[in-house]
C-alpha cells in the first residue's frame, strides 16, 4: 500500500502536509523550546564529548606527577599545566578531563542497574497485583529507608579488608564497581514505584482491554502496549538518578572512601582541599566539573518532564 | 434453531473488601454489589439488541463479562449454543482466538481505546497479526479496505490518534472491531462521548455496515432516541438485573414496566408546545451494593402495591414478543 500510497498525486499533498508526529517526535519538539531542558543537554553533551575524546587531548597522563620531582606542585595555571598543578604535582586540567569517564561510568552503571530491577519489581507488582504487589513494595520500602552513604562507607572499608590476598583484589576498580552496585542496589525503589503506578494505570487502560479483547498475548501486550507508555516518567527518573549517584560517588570519594585507582572528581577534591588557599584552582576545576555535570542532568530531566507532559503544548 | 449469542443467568458481584494489607487487621466484609444479577437474553445474527439503562445498572459489567474481560461468577455464554466463558477463561489459545474472532467490542472513549503510540495502520494490523498472520501479504490491502468501510482515507492511517477527532476515532475503533469479520459486535457506549452531531454519523456508518455485513449488535446505552433508532430488540436493565426486554417496536409503543414508561417519557419530544407527559420518578437510584427487597424497583414506583415490597417479580410475558418482570405491569 505504501509504494502506490508515494506514487500517487495524492503523495504530493501528503508531503505538503505536516509530518505525522508520534510522541517522541512531539516530545522532542517540545523539548527544543524548553531553554532549561536545552541547556542541560548542551551541558551532558559537553560532558559526554568529554569523556570520549578527553584521553586523547589531554596534555599529561593522569598519573604523571613529574611536576612533584621539579618542585612545582601547586603550580599556578601557565602555559605548560592550563589549569596548574595540584599538590600531588598532577596536572589539574588532565585529571579532570579523566574525572568525566569516571563520572559517566558511575551515573550510568548505578541506573542501569537501578532501572533493571526497578522496571522488573515495579513492574511485576503492578501487573501481578495482590500479595506479590504487598510484598514486593514493603520490599522497595525497606531499600528507601536505608541509609545508603552508611552502607556504602561500611561495604567499601569491609572490601578494602576482606578482598586482600583473594583473586578479587586484582580486578581493576574493584572498590568504584563496589561503589556503583551499591547504589545501584539503593537506587531501584524510586523506579520501582514509578514503574508500578505506571502499569496500574495502563493495565486496566482501555487500549490494554481493547488488546486483551483482540487476543494478543500478554507478553505482547506487557512488551508493545505497556511498557512503551510507561517510559517517558522512567526515562525523567533516571536522568536524575544519574546525578544524583555522580554526586554520591562524589561525596563517598572525598571522604575518601573512594577507589584510590581511579581518578574521580571527589576524590581529587579530597585530596586537594587542604591546600585550598594555596591551590585553589587544583580544587575550583573537579568542583566545578561535578557542579556542570550534576546541573546538566537535572535540567535535562526537568526538560524532559515537560516535554513528555501532554498538557504543556506550547 | 440455536441462537448466535445467547446469554443465561449471567451473574457478577462484587464484594466490597477492605484492600492490601490492612484486611488482614479488619477482615469482615463491608457488603456486595450486585452489579450483575442473573441477566439472561438472546442475540440472534443479524439483529441488534439495545441494552438500556442508567449509569451503574451493569450494562457495562454485562457486555465485559461477555468476553471475559471481567470474570463473572455465573452464567452462561452461548456462542452457536456453545458455552464460551470456560473457553475464554481456558489456557487453549487456539480455541479462545477463535471464540474472539466471532465477538469483537467497541470501546466507549475512543480517547482511551487506542494506543497513543500506535498508529493507525499500527492499530489496525494489530487483530490481523494475531488472526491472520499468514496473510501478511494481504495486510496492507485489508487495512485500506477497513479505512474505507468505515469512511476514514487509507493514506491517514500513517497517522497517530491525537490527530484524530473524537468521531475518526471512534470509526477506527469500529474498523479495528470489524477487521477479524467477527459475527457479534458489542458496542459499549459507542456514541455517548462524542458530539451531538457526529452521533448520527457514527450510528449511521454502524446501521450500514450492518446491512453490509449482517453482522449481529449488542448496543449498550443510556440513550433510548438511539436505541430506538438502530435496535430490533430492546432490554431495560434496573440495579442489575432485566427488568423488560423484547422487540422495540413493542416495547416502545407500549411499556409494561413502570420504569421503561419512566424512561421512554423522559425522550425530548422535538416539537415546541407538545405536552409533557413525562413521568417523572421519585427519588435516587438505590446503591447497588443495598438493594430494596422485593422488586428493586418499588420504593421509586407509582403503582407499587405491597407484593412489590416482598416478592421479586420475574420476567413473564406480557405481549407477543415481550417480557417484563413486573407484579402491577401497566
Amino acid at each position: 500500500m505504501d509504494a502506490d500510497f508515494a506514487s500517487s498525486p495524492v503523495s504530493v499533498l501528503a508531503t505538503l502536509q505536516r509530518p505525522p508526529a508520534g510522541v517522541w517526535r512531539q516530545a522532542w519538539h517540545r523539548f527544543r523550546r524548553n531553554r532549561a531542558g536545552m541547556i542541560g543537554l548542551v551541558l551532558v553533551t559537553l560532558v559526554v564529548l568529554t569523556a570520549i575524546i578527553g584521553p586523547f587531548v589531554a596534555p599529561y597522563d593522569p598519573n604523571d606527577n613529574a611536576a612533584m620531582l621539579r618542585g612545582a606542585s601547586n603550580a599556578a595555571p601557565s602555559a605548560r599545566n592550563w589549569l596548574g598543578t595540584d599538590r600531588n604535582g598532577y596536572d589539574v586540567l588532565s585529571r579532570t578531563i579523566y574525572g568525566a569517564p569516571t563520572a559517566l561510568a558511575v551515573g550510568l552503571g548505578a541506573m542501569l542497574i537501578a532501572s533493571l530491577i526497578g522496571v522488573l519489581v515495579g513492574g511485576v507488582a503492578g501487573y501481578v497485583g495482590g500479595f506479590t504487589d504487598e510484598a514486593l513494595m514493603r520490599g522497595a520500602e525497606f531499600f528507601m529507608v536505608v541509609p545508603v552513604f552508611v552502607v556504602i562507607l561500611a561495604v567499601v572499608r569491609l572490601f578494602g579488608i576482606i578482598v586482600v590476598g583473594t583473586p578479587l583484589e586484582r580486578i581493576p576498580n574493584f572498590n568504584l564497581m563496589t561503589i556503583i552496585l551499591l547504589l545501584g542496589l539503593f537506587s531501584w525503589p524510586q523506579i520501582a514505584r514509578m514503574t508500578r503506578a505506571e502499569f496500574l494505570r495502563l493495565r486496566h487502560a482501555e487500549f490494554v482491554e481493547a488488546a486483551r479483547c483482540i487476543g494478543t498475548t500478554p507478553r505482547e501486550i506487557l512488551f508493545r502496549h505497556i511498557l512503551p507508555n510507561a517510559l517517558p516518567p522512567l526515562i525523567v527518573l533516571v536522568a536524575l538518578g544519574i546525578g544524583g549517584a555522580i554526586l554520591a560517588e562524589a561525596m563517598v570519594s572525598f571522604l575518601g572512601f573512594g577507589d584510590p585507582k581511579s581518578i574521580s572528581w571527589g576524590q581529587i577534591l579530597f585530596f586537594n582541599y587542604q591546600s585550598l588557599k594555596v591551590a585553589p584552582w587544583a580544587c575550583l576545576a573537579p568542583g566545578t566539573a561535578i557542579f556542570v555535570t550534576v546541573l546538566g542532568f537535572n535540567l535535562l530531566a526537568d526538560g524532559l518532564t515537560d516535554a513528555f507532559n501532554p498538557r504543556v503544548r506550547a | 434453531m440455536t441462537a448466535l449469542l445467547e446469554v443465561r443467568g449471567l451473574r457478577k458481584h462484587y464484594r466490597a473488601v477492605r484492600r492490601g494489607l490492612r484486611r488482614l487487621f479488619a477482615r469482615q466484609q463491608t457488603g456486595t454489589v450486585r452489579a450483575v444479577d442473573d441477566v439472561s437474553f438472546v442475540l440472534q445474527a443479524g439483529q441488534t439488541l439495545g441494552l438500556v439503562g442508567e449509569s451503574g445498572c451493569g450494562k457495562t459489567t454485562t457486555a465485559r463479562s461477555i468476553l471475559d474481560l471481567v470474570r463473572a461468577d455465573a452464567g452462561e455464554v452461548r456462542l452457536d449454543g456453545q458455552d464460551v466463558r470456560p473457553v475464554l477463561a481456558g489456557t487453549d489459545r487456539a480455541a479462545m482466538l477463535a471464540v474472539r474472532r466471532r465477538m469483537q467490542y467497541v470501546f466507549q472513549d475512543p480517547y482511551l481505546s487506542l494506543n497513543p503510540r500506535w498508529t493507525i495502520n499500527e492499530a489496525l494490523r494489530e487483530p490481523l497479526r494475531v488472526h491472520a498472520p499468514q496473510h501478511q501479504r494481504d495486510w496492507g490491502d485489508r487495512i485500506a479496505t477497513l479505512l474505507e468501510r468505515v469512511g476514514l482515507e487509507p493514506r491517514n492511517g500513517v497517522r497517530y490518534p491525537h490527530e484524530f477527532s473524537g468521531g475518526q476515532r471512534q470509526r477506527v475503533g469500529i474498523a479495528r472491531a470489524l477487521a477479524v469479520e467477527p459475527d457479534v459486535v458489542l458496542l459499549d457506549e459507542p456514541v455517548s462521548s462524542l458530539d451531538i452531531s457526529v452521533r448520527s454519523q457514527i450510528l449511521n456508518l454502524l446501521a450500514a455496515l450492518q446491512d453490509q455485513l449482517s453482522v449481529a449488535y449488542l448496543y449498550i446505552s443510556h440513550d433510548l432516541s438511539s436505541v430506538r433508532f438502530i435496535s430490533t430488540h430492546v432490554a431495560v436493565m434496573y440495579l442489575g438485573r432485566i427488568v423488560e426486554i423484547g422487540a422495540v417496536d413493542e416495547i416502545f409503543a407500549r411499556p409494561r414496566h413502570h420504569y421503561t414508561a419512566a424512561l421512554i417519557s423522559a425522550i425530548p419530544v422535538p416539537s415546541p408546545g407538545a405536552v409533557d407527559q413525562r413521568v417523572h420518578l421519585r427519588g435516587e437510584v438505590p446503591s447497588a451494593m443495598n438493594r430494596p427487597a422485593g422488586c428493586p424497583f418499588h420504593p421509586r414506583c407509582a403503582a407499587a402495591l405491597p407484593i412489590c415490597r416482598e416478592q421479586v417479580p420475574v420476567l413473564q410475558p406480557m405481549g407477543p414478543n415481550t417480557q417484563a418482570a413486573c407484579h402491577n405491569p401497566a
